[in-house]
């Protein structure tokens, strides 16, 4: 914890104790803006139509330099320069995305325990020291929201109106799921394995924040339970003492503080997979903007993205022949075979050269020397294809929960 | 090693004394570190094949952002406030009062949040004045009118 952060540790501290004497009074007296106490400067998510500023904070346990979308329950995005200086995101700017206000902020490694519990041969509780005895799997995974890049929808959408930060990629150490699962001994005729968390409604009869994955896929030796984020715990605001890790899904099914595993023998019908996170049954996600009464499905595998990095929108640059350009990109649900880079907003396209090769799940990096048009105003995309030859559309989908945005991105720059 | 007489014995415990109170310095003058949480014993810790979990005990920060002064804002502020920041309102695009209106519904309804029958109205007029006023100029509108299906989240 540097200085600064410790400042901000013992601000909060005040202000939490003058928030708790002030209780029963139910507080309406007009505060002043308090937030910005914890927040310095501006960032613009250049979110189309507006509304696209958001302050920078470091106030968060865990967390450096972030994009406060909300404090409470936190919604902190990571900048996108985090991404053009390592494929592996720093613990403390991981983003970090809550939806219940109730979240523990102490956990003691000694007293806790999983469950895994329902249609198995045995109920068990395991405590931590159990869990790290089993057999160990390492492996790189994107970890992205399902709503990354709401706020570029158009026509806009709402919800957490996230630039394109709600992503992060780590070395997660953990055991596989399925040995768990064999530890209480899974019954014939499950169907589906439900996960539940510490974190909890603020209000009783609210529902619980809890997930499902089928039984096969929970099964599979990919979807694992974390402890180690890029070789030290997690960060209590990303899932201390364990998440689950699902490679190739989005981040709604990546519980964090998982405490239950629930064995189902039947689809899990409550509101989290039933009703929330629900994407269109169409190609791509997407419907015409307004459309509603169209079948549904849970979102699931997530698809190639890619940006550049290495210049951010607006960026002013001295105009050369040519200039070297990089990024990054993820293949969803497999690798990444190939990025090719435009700097004429389409019309032209040139192959990148990709970098290491961190596992299929993995942010991958990409650099390459491009010829500039101009001076002037420049459009620069990226494209990516995965390994199982699907590549980024250019055309924008469109739905009504802002989920699955996958089209090439654009970043404008200026050169003179 | 010669014993201490009783007179060096004095002088160090005079000694001990004048240093002690210096450091604790005069009544009220002590301010104690910036300590967020109390000390105590290292946090308990398991180790296993090399790899080690502590205990982790954190703050985390009080929002005390209110909703911005306007027609209704106590009313906003007195129901939006526990479950979530101002800011998740404050941050969403233009949404039109239908709009206002089914989120409001969805969190009173779906997320139980416990809001007055009669403080709807108020809410979704403040939410929709807000919208427009923030945004300015027409340019961001959301043309979506119908009320996200999804069950939204993410």
């Amino acid at each position: 914890m540097d200085r600064l952060d410790a400042e901000l540790a013992a601000e909060t501290s005040r202000r939490r104790f003058l928030q708790n004497a002030a209780l029963g009074g139910a507080a309406i007296a007009a505060a002043p803006a308090l937030a910005q106490g914890i927040t310095q400067g501006l960032t613009d998510l250049h979110l189309p139509g507006g509304n696209a500023q958001r302050p920078m904070t470091s106030a968060f346990p865990g967390k450096g330099s972030m994009i406060l979308q909300r404090v409470h329950p936190p919604l902190l995005e990571t900048p996108m320069d985090v991404f053009d200086r390592d494929m592996f995101t720093p613990n403390d700017q991981f983003f970090v995305r809550w939806h219940w206000a109730d979240i523990p902020t102490s956990i003691d490694v000694d007293a806790f325990r999983l469950t895994v519990r329902g249609h198995v041969n045995k109920p068990i509780a395991i405590s931590l020291e159990q869990l790290m005895r089993l057999p160990r799997v390492e492996m790189a995974a994107v970890n992205q929201c399902s709503g990354n890049s709401r706020g570029l929808f158009q026509p806009r959408v709402s919800g957490a109106q996230w630039g394109n930060g709600a992503m992060g990629n780590a070395k997660w150490l953990g055991v596989r799921l399925r040995d768990v699962l064999d530890l209480a001994g899974v019954k014939a005729g499950a169907v589906q394995v439900r996960f539940g968390a510490l974190d909890q409604p603020v209000v009783a009869g609210a529902p619980d924040f809890e997930k499902a994955l089928d039984i096969d896929h929970a099964r599979d030796g990919e979807v694992m339970i974390a402890f180690g984020m890029n070789g030290t715990q997690l960060p209590l605001l990303n899932g201390f003492p364990i998440r689950l890790i699902v490679p190739g899904w989005y981040s709604t099914y990546w519980v964090k503080m998982l405490n239950d595993i629930e064995v189902l023998p039947g689809p899990d019908d409550e509101y989290w997979m039933a009703k929330a996170y629900k994407i269109p049954a169409t190609p791509g996600a997407n419907v015409k903007p307004g459309a509603k009464d169209f079948p549904t499905v849970p979102i699931n595998r997530m698809i190639p993205r890619s940006w550049v990095t290495s210049l951010g929108e607006g960026q002013r640059i001295a105009h050369e022949a040519s200039i070297p350009l990089g990024g990054i990109a993820m293949g969803g649900d497999c690798g990444v075979a190939r990025v090719d880079v435009s700097t004429d907003g389409g019309h032209h396209w040139f192959a990148t050269k990709l970098g290491p090769d961190h596992g299929k799940f993995s942010f991958r990096r990409w650099d390459a020397q491009v010829p500039l048009p101009g001076p002037g105003q420049t459009a620069l995309m990226s494209r990516c294809w995965n390994t199982a030859g699907v590549a980024q559309p250019m055309a924008p989908i469109w739905n009504p929960g802002g989920f699955m945005r996958g089209n090439i991105e654009t970043t404008t720059i200026v050169t003179a | 090693m010669k014993a201490p007489t009783p007179g060096m014995l004095a002088i160090g415990l005079l000694g001990v004394t004048v240093f002690t109170l210096m450091m604790v310095g005069p009544p009220g003058s002590y301010t104690p570190p910036p300590e967020p949480h109390s000390t105590g014993p290292a946090p308990s810790s398991i180790s296993v094949n090399g790899f080690t979990l502590a205990s982790d005990t954190v703050d985390l920060p009080i929002d005390e952002q209110q909703y911005p002064d306007g027609p209704h804002a106590d009313v906003i502020n007195a129901n939006c406030t526990s479950c979530h920041s101002a800011s998740m309102a404050m941050t969403q695009p233009v949404l039109s009062a239908d709009q206002w209106k089914a989120t409001v519904t969805k969190m009173k309804d779906v997320y139980k949040a416990p809001v007055a029958e009669k403080d709807i109205p108020a809410i979704i007029d403040y939410l929709t004045a807000m919208s427009v006023a923030q945004d300015g100029a027409p340019t961001g509108k959301v043309q979506n009118p119908a009320p996200d299906a999804s069950g939204g989240t993410g």
